[in-house]
């Protein structure tokens, strides 16, 4: 097991710049969860500390050691590939043993080796039958058998689940989480998914555009979104926004006045300016639907979606579409209107310019983003 | 209404039962008609009719042949020392060709999956030889052979490969090599793009993974690339090992099967056997030989092959 370190490392492919100095500290047995849309740059980092891409500039250290000029075998790291890349010619068991037999292993503690993962991932019955004769979840085992025999300083997956079916992957999901807490190995998981990131992450380093937006465990991450990029993909259904521009109201009290006149209360923002345009960022739950008497603001019904748990209200505030989440099982008419109401605590406030998140004046300082 | 129609219908179906099974069986056929009678026109009855010609005595400039000789042509040619020779020469040629061509178009295939400059050009160069016609390039290599004409004989001597410039292709004991070096260049590109396409199909996440596995570059080569080649090495070894067998374009432009027919494979001895001296029954013997030869070969091939993969499922 080894921590890992990622100092000012970037990549370009000719005039064409990936990744713009990245900064990652990833502690000895952490799993951290790299996410992002596609084209973020963080498979790009993922086959850099794998030592399948070029470092362009900058330090990866794994165990202390600078690897850049390393081979991919001298790592001693494992990688997990979403197409699993299991070699077709092979039985599971020879998939599984190839890099021991590379090192010249010996017979007896690589067949050792093989029947003690096959037993952790319920491989025992499938060890003689080639990859084509495996299901989709039994490949991704094996898959993981052979990075995990290896006993690498750490494992390296990149979206192994995306070819699973929903179910599966939920079922694999789980089944990741508690192989790390038992093997305790360093983790860096690549995903596109955030509800991946969510459940599976000790800490979420969430990429845009080659840069890291912020890094954090999945519930600060959620809570405190350091900008609307981060707000916007992490959370499904996704965060609502609306713009409009900050209004001090009072000494302890401020409100985001909307487009279409209304205003919105939140509380104080520290770093925020009279007049200033903001974004105002309301999850789906924080919004609650009141009655016509209570304080909200009338929106117009679009659409219905029942989800079983629960049901997805779209409407429409100021011109723009909202959803609001709730446990109840409304039955309004479409084009009819209904009152809303923010959750106050729970709202953001973001700058319309930079787009970054401004935090409530009661928040302790600088705990909502970086390292 | 059911039974209406049902009683209604009965009678019917009794009668016209027997012929309505009759064209039943009789359609499928009707529609495939074209293409049989097309096949049959076209395949089937040239080999028929080359089979019985192996059979009868047929000289064009024998106005009086024709008649049956019944196995006179196959007696014959088990004492055919031309023919004996040129069955030997058959093979030399064949894989004297085949291996190198293989083995030279693998490495090219191998050399073209890399990412380097200009990639695209060198690809459409190294197929080129596959653009020209075959006897143009049978005339060139002769022609490169030649001491009067050509440069090889020259930079061969400058080498110290050969003592004084001289035609190989005159020379009985080397006159093969001539068209079979002109067959290797012809042949290469067909190996390597069969091989490069098999190449491109190899998902490049394997080699990674045994990157990381530690696999040096020639593991590699063993435990992916071959096992991935292996069913386009086996077809195309396959195929080629035919068509070069009957290949004799090459052979007749540069040597005409000589001197003394050193050259002589069986494919030009035909050829020789049909166009020069006229005997087509005579030729059709040694065709009908031919076509028995390969199709043993083929099947012990493809025989060999199944064994291969019953064995690997």
């Amino acid at each position: 097991m080894a921590s890992i370190q990622i100092a000012n490392a970037r990549k370009s492919y000719g005039a064409v710049d990936v990744l713009h100095g990245i900064d990652l500290d990833i502690s000895d047995g952490e799993f951290i969860v790299l996410v992002g849309p596609s084209g973020c740059g963080k498979s790009t980092l993922l086959r850099m500390i794998a030592g399948l891409e070029d470092i362009t500039s900058g330090d990866i250290s794994i165990a202390g050691t600078v690897v850049n000029e390393l081979q991919p075998k001298d790592r001693d790291i494992a990688m997990v590939f979403q197409s699993y890349a299991l070699y077709p010619h092979m039985s599971v068991a020879e998939n599984m043993s190839y890099a021991l037999t590379l090192r010249k292993t010996a017979r007896e503690k690589i067949a050792d080796a093989i029947s003690g993962v096959a037993e952790i991932l319920g491989l025992t019955a499938l060890l003689e039958r080639r990859p084509k004769a495996l299901s989709g979840g039994q490949r991704q085992r094996v898959a993981m058998g052979r990075a995990i025999v290896r006993k690498p300083q750490a494992f390296l997956f990149d979206e192994p689940l995306s070819n699973l079916d929903a179910r599966l992957r939920e079922q694999m999901r789980t089944e990741i989480r508690k192989l790390h807490r038992r093997l305790g190995a360093t983790s860096v998981y690549v995903t596109h998914d955030q509800i991946e990131a969510m459940t599976m992450a000790d800490r979420i380093v969430a990429m845009h555009d080659g840069i890291i937006q912020q890094v954090g465990s999945p519930v600060e991450i959620y809570d405190r979104p350091a900008n609307i990029f981060v707000a916007s993909f992490i959370g499904s259904p996704a965060m609502n926004f609306l713009e409009g521009s900050y209004e001090q109201v009072g000494e302890n009290s401020a409100g985001i006045r909307l487009t279409d006149g209304a205003l919105v209360p939140v509380l104080p923002a520290r770093d925020a300016q009279h007049n200033q345009p903001v974004t105002l960022g309301a999850r789906p739950e924080h919004i609650t639907i009141v009655s016509d008497g209570e304080n909200g603001l009338p929106a117009k019904v679009e659409l219905i979606e029942p989800m079983g748990l629960s049901t997805l209200v779209h409407v429409t505030l100021a011109g723009k579409p909202i959803k609001i989440f709730t446990m109840d099982r409304p039955a309004y008419a479409v084009d009819s209107f209904i009152h809303i109401a923010f959750d106050m605590a729970k709202v953001h406030v973001f700058d319309s310019a930079s787009e970054k998140r401004l935090p409530p004046a009661s928040e302790p300082h600088g705990d909502h983003a970086g390292q | 209404m059911t039974t209406v129609t049902q009683t209604g219908k009965l009678p019917v179906e009794r009668r016209g039962g027997f012929s309505r099974k009759i064209s039943g069986i009789i359609e499928p056929y009707l529609y495939v008609s074209p293409a049989l009678v097309l096949i049959i026109a076209v395949m089937l009855m040239p080999l028929i009719l080359g089979l019985s010609y192996a059979f009868r005595d047929i000289r064009i400039l024998n106005p009086f042949s024709g008649g049956f000789v019944g196995t006179a042509h196959f007696e014959a040619l088990i004492s055919d020392q031309a023919f004996l020779g040129a069955l030997a020469n058959t093979a030399w040629w064949t894989f004297g060709s085949l291996l190198f061509q293989f083995s030279l178009g693998l490495i090219l295939a191998l050399l073209l999956n890399r990412q380097f400059l200009g990639r695209r050009l060198v690809q459409a160069l190294v197929f080129l030889p596959w653009a020209v016609p075959t006897f143009l390039s049978g005339l060139n290599w002769a022609w490169m052979f030649n001491p009067v004409v050509g440069p090889l004989p020259h930079w061969m001597t400058s080498l110290g490969l050969m003592a004084e410039p001289f035609n190989i292709l005159s020379d009985p004991d080397l006159a093969m090599w001539g068209p079979i070096i002109a067959n290797i260049w012809f042949g290469i590109p067909f190996f390597a793009i069969t091989m490069l396409a098999a190449l491109q199909s190899i998902p490049k996440e394997l080699y990674e993974a045994a990157s990381i596995d530690g696999a040096t570059t020639r593991q590699q080569f063993i435990s992916i690339t071959l096992p991935f080649l292996a069913p386009t090495i086996a077809i195309t070894l396959m195929l080629r090992t035919i068509w070069i067998a009957n290949f004799a374009d090459l052979i007749v432009v540069m040597t005409n099967g000589g001197p003394a027919d050193s050259t002589q494979i069986v494919a030009s001895y035909i050829f020789t056997q049909a166009f020069r001296r006229l005997d087509f029954g005579y030729a059709s013997a040694i065709a009908a030989v031919l076509l028995v030869l390969l199709l043993a070969y083929a099947l012990s091939v493809i025989a060999l092959r199944r064994a291969m993969t019953h064995a690997d499922s």
